[in-house]
């Protein structure tokens, strides 16, 4: 193990001399990012909802990114953080789905199992001190069962009725802990996203206004054409907002 | 393959619902404990194994691995066809190097998974079978004789009428030797049932109740079989 001046350790390999790469492996900072991912269980399955923007920095670099994939039959994985991981994710789920493909047994990977797949690999990746700078959203139904879960780049997983991720967490969880309910109809548990989504509208500098719904139910996943909400910004507080605004807020 | 042959009967049978392994144990000696032929691979998984122990235990260990390892990464029981063809690869193996022996044991592998419930026969050659019944090991084919006439209406049968007639057919296998508990180690796994080995005692009170009714096996088979009696102590 050799340890350079800065603290940081660099794993050893093979030949102890050729590790001048080393460093340059760990991710240090993200730099193209995705902003909160939402996911909703409803009567029939699963509903995810996320921006289509990547952030690069303070900039909106780009508007017309998909954060949302299918994986295999029975999941959506939707994600935010650094879209080249992401990218990187897809690519290691293709070969595991791959790989159950070519059993071709009859058994497939159902949700819980990518879930647990991409705590390993979250986990081990910050084990290395070289994370995967994603918050994973993995939703999915097989053989009826609803399977909605969260993985985050320091391993940390969990799963509940309803998730988000990044700003999310603070804007949309408080409405999602209130409205939610067991049975929501499809149109119902739109709605509830729609509300979050236009919170974080206003309220995260780094969401736009262009949205897209991800379903997933035991027939199959859906992902819908992105669309955009409505917003209003004529409420007074707005006008003379120097004279309006109370307080920091 | 021989070793298999000589090795003491496994019988296995299979519903929707539940698989039931059984086997004989034979002692070497009057003085000896009888040879561990029944291993728990997962709550899910379990084998029995006629031919060379050690090679048994060797693969048993292999499967126990198999299980854990993928329980670990994805939070669910590994399903049986994919263990079957692991450990056939294995055997498989084998028969190829020049410098490698095979594995001189014969796997019965029940388990029960989400497509439901499995038997499988894995042989030292590598290759593998499904069944709804099978028997392997020595006087073996009595058993499947009675197998055979029997195996179309298994696919409704509870754990306990399976486990019912899996002692009928080691019965076949002792011709004419006393069925009692301690001849034989039943196990059974299904829906909602872990895989675990049937309780002695429970065992003996089935095969007293088998003769109580009356329930002769009236089957009249002339079991052509294998007249090697004798084992080496390695095989059970």
């Amino acid at each position: 193990m050799v340890t350079a001046m800065d603290g940081s350790s660099m794993s050893s390999s093979a030949d102890g001399l050729v590790n001048l790469e080393m460093d340059s492996q760990r991710t240090l900072y993200p730099y193209v990012t995705g902003s909160s991912v939402l996911g909703i269980k409803y009567k029939d399955g699963i509903l995810l909802a996320s921006d289509t923007g990547g952030s690069y920095g303070s900039t909106l670099r780009f508007k017309g990114i998909e954060r949302i994939k299918v994986i295999g039959k029975h999941s959506l994985l939707g994600a935010s953080g650094e879209i080249s991981d992401f990218q990187e994710i897809l690519k290691y789920l293709d070969e595991l789905i791959l790989y159950d493909n070519m059993w071709d047994d009859g058994n497939s990977l159902g949700p819980k199992e990518v879930h647990n797949y991409l705590t390993r690999v979250m986990y081990n990746r910050r084990n290395k001190f070289d994370p995967l700078w994603n918050s994973l959203v993995l939703a999915g139904v097989k053989n009826g069962k609803k399977h909605l879960g969260v993985v985050t780049m320091l391993g940390v997983h969990y799963e509940d009725n309803h998730v988000s991720t990044g700003f999310g967490n603070h804007l949309a969880v408080p409405i999602l802990r209130k409205e939610w309910r067991e049975d929501l109809t499809f149109e119902e548990a739109v709605k509830i996203l729609e509300k979050c989504l236009t919170v974080l509208l206003y309220r995260d500098r780094s969401s736009i206004n262009k949205f897209q719904i991800a379903k997933i139910t035991e027939e199959g996943a859906t992902i819908y054409p992105p669309y955009s909400l409505k917003t209003f910004w004529e409420f007074a507080a707005f006008k003379e907002p120097s004279k309006n605004a109370q307080g920091s807020w | 393959m021989e070793a298999v042959k000589q090795g003491s009967a496994a019988i296995g049978l299979r519903s929707t619902s539940h698989v039931v392994l059984a086997t004989v144990n034979k002692t070497s000696s009057e003085l000896s404990s009888h040879q561990k032929k029944v291993f728990k691979i997962d709550d899910h998984i379990g084998v029995a194994i006629a031919g060379l122990t050690a090679d048994g235990r060797v693969l048993s260990r292999y499967m126990r691995n198999e299980c854990i390892n993928h329980s670990f990464v994805y939070e669910n029981p590994l399903p049986v066809g994919r263990l079957v063809v692991r450990l056939a690869d294995k055997a498989q193996v084998c028969t190829q190097r020049s410098w490698k022996r095979p594995y001189g044991v014969g796997l019965l592998v029940s388990g029960m998974d989400e497509l439901g419930a499995h038997l499988y026969y894995n042989c030292p050659s590598g290759n593998y079978f499904e069944y709804q019944a099978f028997a392997i090991g020595s006087r073996s084919q009595a058993a499947k004789t009675y197998l055979e006439r029997r195996f179309e209406s298994y696919d409704k049968y509870s754990g306990e009428e399976l486990i019912k007639d899996a002692l009928f057919a080691i019965k076949e296998t002792l011709q004419g030797e006393v069925l009692t508990s301690k001849v034989c180690t039943v196990a059974i796994v299904g829906v909602g049932e872990p895989f675990h080995i049937v309780d002695q005692k429970k065992i003996q009170e089935m095969i007293d109740a088998m003769e109580v009714t009356g329930e002769a096996v009236a089957e009249d088979e002339q079991g052509d079989d294998y007249s090697t009696r004798g084992a080496t102590s390695m095989e059970s």
